[in-house]
């Protein structure tokens, strides 16, 4: 038998099918046809993030399917390339699921790496964000959104919240402010801040660029999701934009931070999932099992309890300690507030951004 | 009946298949056979550039994500054109030089009180407390100066005592050349003491009986009998520092990037291979100059292959 041989649709309906009667699990395939590897490997992130989805998604995959779920943690930008190139070389990945940014995932589709998900069963009931724009079919499907707020010190802000983001501009503060080293989260706001549009956002971005050379005098700490935490935890910062989940981490941790999405709002993004092209057709189906189940309502609610996050599946509740949050939107005015730059830009605009960003900070 | 051990008839077996393998005609070549893996490992190394400066002139489609089929300079003119990489560059090879200077103001000390010592004890000790970081890597390393000079660290804890501080010590440039200082010692003492265990020590007593201060001593005659160890650390911990990552990473605070972090940047946060093969190139080009120029003014020291006078 050709291992290679590509696992088509009618093979997948079929196996589908066969177990929707015989097993009580969502219409999951999870018992006969294609033979079961022993693990399946999802590369994710850690701390918290590998905690939420192995209770969320990976221990009931497991417990209904027997397949061991492994986890791969190398950042996503430097297993992308590896996968870009194994795909290419029509060599097997070396993961079978990949938890990405919905940018990345992105570009991943454009370089057509991705197998086609359309016909998870899942799929139907979910809201439109899970949908990747600009795609005829499913490359990726985007499992949940966050937000990026403007996370605080509640000693710095003991009495009340900061309510703007030029409150990063006050002198009292400087050194005191983080960001993404990539500037990613943070254009949006910037650009509101510094007096622009979102609309205006490839085609003019002045207000951003301009508010971001005037915070590279309040010599700001750049790093990635865990520094953040560190930082909080060790003094060393009283403001950060990140992701609401590294915030929300820290104060389960006993670190003293609180969140807020500032007046001019706060930048809301995916992540997804994918399934990389050119692994056995049994580990493709069970790969594709493995994603369908995240998106399943039961396995969404404990993994995005988990993260603090919305999914994507309808009628997911919010943890208690997320309720009326406005980086947990669930009325509309939670989404007015929030900024949308489409992935198609982000994608396309990532280079000139990242290099303005650059510049402007190591200079 | 001679004995003749089993051991003896093994390599004499070994022998008569090394005969077999490698003729004797062909033993003035051994040279060349022993260079061979080198020579491989040096190959690859050359097909790897080759790719990359195949990369490197191939622009990035950022609508497919794909590598252009046509050539093009324009990763080249990009780096000439955008500040950042210059002022990369240029921050890079500042600090590569301020830390090999001071690594060696203060390797050389060090490895004189090791090689000279009478104590041995002493030795004992100056020698466990270089080779102690050699089992804790960079990064680890690194957090540790994060934990001894952070907002809340040991430092400023104690200046708190004294009613001072707290001062900012970390993510600053200099944190940053500390560290790569910190971590650059042990290579330069090494480097530096076989050279001043190879000076006679009866050289140094002859120049104090003839009335040289230590100082004239130290200039006259240790300093340039150490020259060749002098030299190659100062070649390699200038090349470490210069191509080094993961200090500017913890201690830089994410606005003191080296060049290696820009060449990291471009293959993994942008994916524009191109891009980072260029950077690479560009580095790889500029520190072999540098370290060329270094050896051209200063001779190969202990890199040298033989002494002046005798090559051909």
């Amino acid at each position: 038998m050709d291992k290679r041989k590509p696992f088509d649709r009618r093979d997948f309906l079929l196996g589908a099918a066969a177990t929707a009667a015989t097993l009580p699990f969502g219409g999951l395939a999870f018992a006969a046809v294609p033979a079961k590897p022993k693990e399946l490997i999802v590369r994710v992130w850690g701390g918290e993030w590998k905690d939420a989805i192995d209770s969320g998604v990976s221990k009931s995959f497991t417990a209904n399917t027997g397949i061991a779920i492994k986890y791969d943690e190398t950042e996503d930008n430097e297993l992308q390339p590896k996968l870009w190139a194994a795909v290419k070389q029509k060599r097997r990945p070396p993961v079978h699921v990949n938890w990405d940014t919905t940018t990345n995932a992105t570009k991943s589709a454009l370089r057509n790496m991705g197998e086609d998900l359309s016909d998870l069963t899942n799929l139907p009931g979910l809201l439109p964000v899970a949908k990747p724009l600009g795609f005829d079919k499913w490359p990726l499907v985007n499992v949940y959104s966050y937000v990026y707020v403007l996370a605080y010190s509640q000693e710095a802000f003991p009495k009340a919240a900061p309510d703007s983001w030029n409150v990063l501009l006050d002198p009292k503060y400087k050194g005191r402010i983080a960001l993404y080293n990539d500037g990613i989260g943070f254009h949006p706001a910037a650009q509101v801040a510094g007096g622009g549009k979102v609309s205006d956002i490839p085609k003019n971005m002045k207000a951003c660029w301009d508010f971001i050379a005037k915070l590279k005098s309040q010599k700001p700490l750049l790093g990635e999701d865990p520094d953040f935490t560190n930082w909080f935890q060790k003094g060393e910062i009283d403001l950060a934009c990140t992701i609401v989940t590294n915030a929300r981490g820290a104060k389960k941790n006993g670190v003293k931070v609180a969140w807020t999405v500032p007046k001019e709002g706060a930048k809301m993004d995916t992540d997804a999932l994918w399934v990389p092209k050119g692994m056995p057709a049994n580990e493709l189906y069970w790969a594709k099992q493995y994603v369908n189940h995240a998106l399943s309502k039961e396995a969404q609610q404990v993994w995005c309890d988990g993260l603090g996050l919305p999914g994507v599946n309808p009628g997911i509740k919010p943890p208690d300690d997320m309720i009326g949050d406005s980086a947990y939107p669930t009325k509309d005015e939670d989404f007015k507030r929030l900024l949308r730059v489409p992935n198609k830009v982000q994608v396309e605009n990532e280079k000139e951004w990242f290099g303005r960003f650059k510049q402007i900070m190591q200079g | 009946m001679s004995r003749y051990p089993i051991t003896w008839r093994l390599l004499d077996l070994v022998e008569a298949v090394a005969a077999l393998l490698w003729p004797r005609a062909l033993h003035r070549y051994t040279g060349w056979l022993l260079l061979l893996p080198a020579i491989a490992l040096v190959g690859l190394l050359v097909a790897g550039l080759a790719y990359m400066g195949d990369s490197s002139l191939r622009l990035l489609d950022t609508e497919t994500f794909e590598q252009s089929e046509d050539y093009t300079l324009a990763n080249y003119r990009d780096l000439i054109e955008k500040p950042t990489y210059f002022t990369v560059l240029m921050r890079s090879t500042g600090a590569a030089t301020l830390v090999t200077v001071l690594t060696l103001v203060l390797a050389f000390p060090y490895a004189y009180s090791m090689v000279r010592t009478r104590s041995a004890w002493r030795r004992k000790l100056l020698l466990v407390s270089l080779f102690l970081p050699f089992f804790i890597g960079q990064v680890v390393r690194a957090y540790g100066w994060l934990v001894v000079l952070g907002k809340t660290g040991i430092v400023n804890t104690l200046l708190a005592h004294l009613g001072l501080g707290p001062f900012k010590m970390i993510y600053t440039y200099p944190s940053l050349v500390f560290g790569l200082v910190q971590y650059m010692l042990p290579f330069a003492v090494l480097l530096i003491a076989p050279a001043i265990t190879a000076i006679d020590e009866e050289l140094e007593a002859a120049s104090e009986s003839l009335g040289a201060t230590g100082w004239r001593t130290l200039r006259h005659v240790i300093l340039p009998l150490a020259k060749p160890g002098l030299v190659a650390s100062a070649v390699v911990v200038f090349t470490l520092t210069i191509t080094d990552y993961a200090m500017p990473v913890v201690l830089g605070g994410g606005t003191n990037d080296f060049i290696a972090n820009a060449v990291y940047d471009a293959f993994f946060r942008i994916s524009d291979n191109g891009l980072g093969s260029a950077l690479a190139l560009t580095l790889v080009v500029f520190a072999s100059t540098l370290v060329a120029v270094m050896l051209g003014l200063m001779g190969a020291g202990t890199l040298g292959m033989r002494p002046s006078g005798r090559g051909r």
